[in-house]
């Protein structure tokens, strides 16, 4: 399996209280613990179970996922500007393996 | 071909046999989806327009659905959405996935792909910030099976 490369597209500046669109995937397979392999054995379950964004630390929108998210996660959301600062993209996975993007917003 | 009054009855009549069990089978969904948000959150639900689930009626392959949902709601301190949980009742595993939202900062409306093993009502239940659970379901045709 590849590793998880996530991507954002986010807009790097934005009026003071527009509404802005973030669109987010990592590629990921999402193994849902239902599958077998060629010999009968249980694939065990390995999926992005949590999804977090935060704004200048504090978290403005999350997400609980579970089996039934397609492959490589995929969500498009919306956010208000509020300040100029730092949006932190974080996926959690399985394990507790951790992988995160950051985005500079300017707000004006 | 002129129209007599028997083929202007019996048109009525199959229209109105096709509207009433069409209303009767999206009833007797709407009752199983309550009936299930109720095992599933111990509180009772109640059929809400303001909130939309948009999916696909029909779609080649249950991997990846496309799915939409966004609810009419100000997001003020007063009168948010505090978050949505979507279920998919004839999946293997019916949790698809629990959206957070914050007041003032996030508008709640999201778009993702799920998978479906077949075809089902999908439920999307919405639990507002003074505690009330809104819900609504969406019938999706899937060709395939998206959990195999």
């Amino acid at each position: 399996m590849t590793t998880p490369t996530p991507r954002v597209i986010v807009p790097s500046a934005a009026a003071k209280g527009e509404i802005f669109q973030v669109k987010t995937i990592i590629s990921h397979e999402m193994e849902t613990g239902l599958r077998h392999d060629d010999q009968g054995n249980v694939i065990p379950r390995k999926i992005i179970n949590k999804f977090v964004c935060r704004y200048n630390e504090t978290v403005v929108f999350s997400v609980d996922l579970h089996e039934a998210i397609s492959a490589n996660p995929f969500f498009e959301f919306s956010l208000r500007a509020t300040e100029s600062g730092r949006l932190d993209f974080v996926w959690e996975e399985d394990g507790g393996a951790v992988f995160a993007l950051s985005h500079q917003l300017t707000v004006d | 071909m002129s129209l007599t009054r028997r083929d202007v009855l019996i048109a009525g009549s199959v229209g109105f046999a096709g509207v009433s069990l069409f209303s009767l089978q999206s009833a007797r969904a709407n009752d199983e989806a309550l009936d299930l948000v109720e095992q599933l959150t111990g509180r009772t639900a109640t059929v809400s327009d303001r909130l939309h689930l948009i999916m696909p009626t029909d779609f080649p392959t249950g991997y990846t659905v496309p799915m939409s949902l966004y609810i009419d709601s100000p997001m003020t301190e007063a009168d948010h959405v505090r978050q949505m949980r979507v279920f998919a009742p004839r999946n293997p595993l019916i949790e698809v996935a629990s959206f957070h939202f914050v007041p003032q900062r996030s508008l709640p409306r999201v778009s993702t792909r799920i998978r479906l093993a077949r075809p089902q009502h999908v439920i999307a239940v919405v639990e507002m910030n003074d505690g009330n659970l809104l819900m609504t379901t969406t019938f999706v045709r899937v060709a395939t099976d998206g959990c195999a």
